[in-house]
């Protein structure tokens, strides 16, 4: 097993959409949290053989697409430095700030690095001793133990030009924020495989109980999806709200122990803007007072940035599943993928991305699993 | 950057105290970071990455049986449908359909 291709059979997911569709007796609305998952969906068309079954509604689990605008300012700012090597994850470089992204400032000569682990920014330097090098820690639960543990090592090994610019969002703050949304449709959820296989589950429990919604941790195949969403949808159909494990090769109830452990012992909770949908409390991690030192927003005094999202851009319409991106005025014409307007239209796990892509692509040739 | 793949171990050592290795990505290979994963993970394991660090180990046997289920499902579902269409009975027992599966 290679455990990837074995889970695009088509000729598995077909008979599963089928099943989808009986088991169905009337239409249910879910709401897959990750990006990842958003990408598999729109691009092998399971959102349009479902149709009438199941309306998937994407969530605003995709980091690049909720990182706030006034961090990725913070950013540009601290790019543009003399003496500061900036290094990010690289789909990162092309979220629009308030006046332009991390490819312009490296154009117009700022240092800016692209590395895969925040351990090859800690290794930049330990070679550059001369420079400050600044990370800038994205993501959700997948990305928050690989951060950590940069932070962890810095302070162990004693690199004082190390630093961190965070911007750490958590999974289910977001849950309880779209529950809790006026004018809410969705009936239940996909949690995100992978969070889960760091958090696992015991989080969800609560708010399964509390909003009456079924929650089932899916993987990020197409058999994965369609198998959580039978799932679910079964849940739906028995009047049942539980917390289901779709994706048991990866994940265990109780996660994965050594990595939640060093999350805990690096960040702390904290209220997080979301870009698009507003301030979530509680919803992100900052370093604890411990690391302050490896904190940048204090070491370089970073303050007083005032942010201009384009009053055009419906990202927070979309997230909240309110919009389907096509709908968006400007979607395909003033902004595209070569010049986002919003974030969403940024990472191929943005939905804004995920429609155009799959759009262009059906010019072409008709859609189907596991094109 | 969320994109979390599954990869084969394929060399563990020390780096200053930090438990790295080589992960194998269907021909591509990395260094990764197993601090996370180290108490479980051997030579040939199968783990989950995410930005250069092991978040969790692949269980071969659930991996399997997940795969065993869904592909029994659709069997059911197709042997129904031929039903439907006329000819076959609708109930095959599990046990004949199980034993096709090598096919
Ligand atoms: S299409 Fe572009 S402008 Fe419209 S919501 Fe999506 S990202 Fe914003």
């Amino acid at each position: 097993m290679k455990y990837l291709t074995e889970y695009r059979d088509a000729s598995i997911a077909l008979p599963l959409i089928e099943r989808i569709r009986k088991t169905a007796t009337r239409p249910w609305t879910l709401m897959e949290v990750c990006g990842g998952q958003t990408h598999t969906i729109v691009r092998q068309g399971l959102d349009e053989l479902l149709d009438g079954a199941v309306e998937m509604i994407h969530g605003p689990g995709c980091p690049v697409c909720v990182t706030p605008l006034e961090q990725i300012d913070k950013a540009l700012q601290l790019a543009a430095r003399p003496g500061v090597i900036f290094t990010s994850f690289g789909d990162m470089l092309r979220v629009p700030g308030s006046d332009c992204d991390l490819q312009q400032v490296r154009a117009r000569g700022g240092q800016v690095r692209i590395v895969y682990s925040p351990l090859d920014a800690l290794a930049l330097a330990q070679r550059n001793p001369e420079s400050e090098v600044v990370f800038f820690a994205v993501g959700f639960e997948t990305t928050a133990p690989a951060n950590a543990m940069a932070v962890w090592r810095a302070r162990e090994l004693g690199v004082t030009n190390f630093s961190v610019l965070v911007s750490h969002v958590t999974v289910p703050p977001a849950i309880r924020a779209i529950m809790q949304s006026p004018g809410n449709r969705v009936q239940g959820f996909l949690a995100a495989g992978h969070v889960c296989a760091v958090m696992g589950w015991s989080e969800y429990e609560p708010l399964a109980e509390q909003y009456k919604i079924p929650i089932v941790v899916t993987g990020f195949e197409p058999l994965d999806i369609l198998e959580g969403i039978l799932m679910a949808v079964q849940q739906l159909e028995d009047g049942r709200n539980e917390v289901e494990n779709q994706y048991v090769r990866s994940v265990r109830r109780e996660g994965t122990p050594p990595a939640r452990a060093r999350i805990e012992d690096v960040f702390e909770l904290a209220d997080r803007k979301w870009r698009g949908i507003g301030e979530i409390p509680m919803s992100g991690l900052r370093l604890r007072e411990e690391f302050a030192a490896f904190d940048a927003e204090r070491k370089f005094g970073l303050g007083g940035i005032t942010v201009n999202e384009p009053a055009e851009c419906r990202a927070g319409d979309v997230l909240t599943g309110r919009l389907k991106p096509p709908l968006c005025a400007a979607f395909g014409t003033r902004c595209t993928p070569e010049h986002p307007l919003g974030a969403l239209m940024v990472s191929s796990e943005g939905a804004c991305a995920a429609y155009y892509h799959i759009a262009k692509h059906r010019g072409a040739a008709p859609a189907g699993v596991m094109a | 950057m969320c994109l979390g793949i599954p990869g084969k171990v394929i060399e563990i050592h020390d780096e200053g105290g930090l438990p790295m290795g080589v992960v194998d990505f269907g021909g591509v290979r990395r260094s990764v970071c197993l601090a996370y994963v180290s108490h479980e993970v051997g030579l040939g394991d199968y783990v989950i990455v995410h930005v250069g660090f092991a978040i969790s180990k692949v269980d071969e046997i659930e991996a399997q049986r997940t795969f065993e289920v869904l592909r029994e499902m659709s069997k059911h579902d197709e042997l129904d449908w031929m039903a439907e269409l006329g000819g076959m009975p609708s109930s095959v027992p599990t046990t004949a359909a199980a034993g096709d599966s090598a096919s």
